[in-house]
């Protein structure tokens, strides 16, 4: 089964970045031993903390994006979650959503477009053509009006 | 242009007619701005939890999360925005509370 996951862990301010790189290393050897492919790491840096966790108030932020099984991210959640040097942590599923954003996008262009064609013009929008033409009446209205009463 | 004559049925219902109950007030309702779901009128399809630039307007000072009512988001949108809020929250990227 191969799923798309999104790792993100915030490793304690007192980590060293040695302990940081050596974190990533074992979710890479978790990930690797069980038939899984990192497709992304991104190493988001130190940030402040909307609120105080424990006693820390800062943290350094990773994403790992993670191309694998279910049971594979179960245990990667039960290393994390013995880990005293990660904070927090959560994993998300994305490849669903991923899909529903991309084909929302590409009905977008195909619908603009073929009412452009409609329309006589090139289908696709010429620089200096105004802030946003004809693509308006595909704005999605039908719940614009219910709350309008504050 | 707004498509259809939909926005006009809210106009005499507006607070302004019931309170007061004034003529001159009943029958030039008190305009207020058409409100739009800013993701459906940006055209944004990713309402993404790590982005915390897009959702910190919609969590106003105490943090808690702005009502549709008031912030014009439509449902489907507004649904998304809290689960990306709900998961920025635990990642504190953004705060559950403001004391």
């Amino acid at each position: 089964m191969h799923r798309k996951y999104e790792l993100v862990y915030v490793v304690s301010p007192d980590a060293s970045d040695d302990q940081v790189a050596d974190l990533h290393n074992q979710v890479a050897a978790i990930v690797d031993r069980m038939g899984g492919q990192i497709e992304k790491t991104d190493n988001w840096g130190r940030r402040k903390l909307a609120y105080e966790i424990g006693r820390h108030k800062e943290g350094t932020y990773v994403l790992e994006v993670i191309v694998g099984s279910g049971d594979l991210m179960k245990e990667i959640d039960r290393r994390l979650k013995v880990t005293d040097l990660v904070i927090r942590h959560l994993v998300v599923r994305v490849d669903e959503e991923q899909e529903r954003v991309e084909r929302a996008r590409t009905k977008r262009t195909e619908s603009s477009r073929r009412r452009r064609l409609a329309r006589g013009l090139p289908p696709d929008r010429q620089p200096g053509e105004g802030p946003r033409g004809e693509v308006d009446e595909d704005r999605d209205d039908r719940f614009g009006d219910l709350g309008a009463e504050v | 242009m707004f498509p259809g004559g939909k926005r006009s049925a809210g106009g005499p219902k507006g607070r302004a007619g019931q309170g007061q109950g004034k003529d001159a007030q009943q029958r030039r309702p008190m305009f207020r701005r058409r409100k739009v779901c800013k993701f459906c009128a940006d055209k944004i399809d990713d309402i993404n939890y790590k982005d915390t630039k897009l959702l910190m307007p919609f969590v106003p000072e105490r943090a808690k999360i702005l009502p549709r009512r008031i912030s014009g988001t439509c449902a489907i949108h507004q649904r998304k925005l809290r689960v990306a809020i709900m998961r920025a929250r635990q990642l504190a990227l953004i705060p559950y509370t403001a004391d």
